[in-house]
């Protein structure tokens, strides 16, 4: 992963949609070229981010395989 | 020597305490344990009737009783307000009160509406989750002429999740049987992907809206509202005009929960999903809305973690093991539309299965506040 995230979300163990939602509060809170990464064991959450920063716009940097868990990283574009 | 009769304290009057209340004073003798309960409410209003009263379904009368009316022989009601949390000291501090001792604790606050967190909110959004703002959608209903109406939430949690579904189902049955359907648009937006939290019940819901003739607008975050030129915005960039705007508000746990350290901003309590304990505390306990739990913020949810957690305290109390977890499990039945609906069983591990929709159903969920000030609420189902 080639930009080092500006902000982490921890959202291991929790279920869809809260994953999700943290990553809504995060991007709000955050200002544009912000990297956002968040942590994940919930597979509807793999689905269901990507298509949030489609649609919203943003740019999606990649989902990344972990030990048990999941990444994916966002980039706020606007 | 006999042991020192236990003390109960249940913080709020709502449907989470009373059921918690009325269930464990079912569930114990008086003599072993006192229960009390403190709460500021003066009416208990059953929200689910939120969905029939704004279109005349069912009369508000039905739905609202006294809130000290509701507590049963044995349980010591105290109408005060909470001030402060002592968790070390075992007490709690109210108003006129002043500090009350606990061996255990149960809160059940439940949460609150945060429109403080969208601007213009209070100007220009109606909603269904309290009797008085029922009441007057049911003004603004009778005044409607035709139209583009807006249904949907601001955010997520809200209580009850599938209520906007049930609500938009209702307002197109209502608007058909005014002869004001073909004159209205109904647009239904939702945060997600889909139009409602669990995958298998959005799909059987979404069909039923394509169905209906209504316009779904997905992946809709509210970011702002203009009362002037009445519009609704999302963080994706998408506008939504509006005649009438529908809107769940915004929610927060309570901001007591905060300000004692019991959680974070959210004002949600992080409880364990299986006990229902705080922390690493055995004689505090969350139920209903106040929990961060994964699962929807329903009195149906209530009843069934009070059911649990009665059985618990009691076997703790009367010196039995007691080695059963809570594993989410909440049953609701659902309204999808002409005089049908759909009841789901869901749990933790088990998501629901949304295969039929019946008139029996129907009937269930509308006399269910019936069911509920009867029987559910005064702990004996």
């Amino acid at each position: 992963m080639a930009e080092k995230p500006t902000k982490v979300i921890d959202a291991r163990g929790s279920y869809c949609p809260g994953p999700l939602m943290e990553l809504i509060k995060a991007y709000k809170q955050g200002k544009v070229g912000d990297v956002i990464s968040v942590y994940s064991t919930d597979e509807g959450t793999k689905k269901d981010a990507p298509e949030w920063i489609r649609k919203s716009g943003n740019e999606l940097v990649g989902i990344f395989d972990r030990q048990g868990y999941y990444e994916i990283v966002m980039k706020k574009t606007r | 020597m006999p042991e020192a009769r236990k003390r109960a304290l249940i913080l709020g009057d709502g449907a989470a305490g009373t059921i918690m209340a009325n269930k464990l004073r079912f569930h114990t003798d008086p003599s072993q344990l006192e229960i009390k309960v403190i709460g500021n409410s003066v009416n208990h209003y059953f929200k689910p009737d939120g969905v029939m009263i704004p279109f005349g379904f069912k009369n508000h009368k039905n739905s609202v009783k006294p809130t000290k009316s509701l507590f049963n022989h044995g349980v010591d009601y105290i109408h005060d307000t909470v001030t402060s949390i002592d968790l070390e000291n075992h007490s709690v501090r109210a108003g006129d009160t002043g500090e009350i001792s606990y061996d255990y604790i149960v809160i059940a606050t439940g949460d609150r509406f945060s429109t403080e967190d969208l601007p213009g909110y209070n100007e220009a959004a109606h909603h269904f989750y309290s009797l008085e703002a029922t009441l007057e959608l049911r003004q603004k209903l009778a005044e409607f002429k035709g139209g583009k109406i807006v249904v949907g939430q601001a955010s997520i949690p809200i209580q009850c999740p599938p209520a906007p579904y049930e609500f938009t189902f209702q307002l197109d049955q209502y608007l058909r049987l005014k002869g004001l359907r073909q004159s209205t648009e109904i647009h239904y937006i939702y945060p997600l992907n889909r139009v409602f939290t669990m995958p298998n019940v959005s799909s059987f819901v979404e069909k039923l809206m394509e169905e209906k003739g209504i316009m779904v607008h997905k992946l809709f975050n509210v970011d702002s509202l203009d009362p002037v030129s009445k519009t609704l915005s999302s963080l994706e960039g998408e506008q939504v005009p509006y005649d009438l705007l529908i809107l769940v508000p915004p929610h927060k746990g309570q901001k007591l929960m905060t300000d004692s350290g019991l959680a974070d901003e959210s004002g949600y309590i992080d409880v364990d999903r299986n006990h229902l304990n705080y922390r690493d505390y055995d004689n505090v306990f969350v139920v209903g809305d106040a929990t961060n739990l994964p699962i929807s913020k329903a009195g149906a949810t209530a009843h069934f973690e009070s059911e649990y957690l009665a059985n618990r305290i009691a076997s703790e109390v009367s010196g039995n093991a007691f080695f059963e977890s809570y594993n989410g499990e909440v049953a609701c039945t659902t309204i999808t539309g002409g005089q049908e609906a759909i009841t789901l069983f869901f749990s933790y591990s088990k998501p629901p299965r949304a295969n039929f929709q019946s008139k029996s159903d129907y009937f269930l969920k509308w006399t269910s506040s019936d069911t509920y000030f009867s029987a559910m609420l005064r702990g004996i189902m």
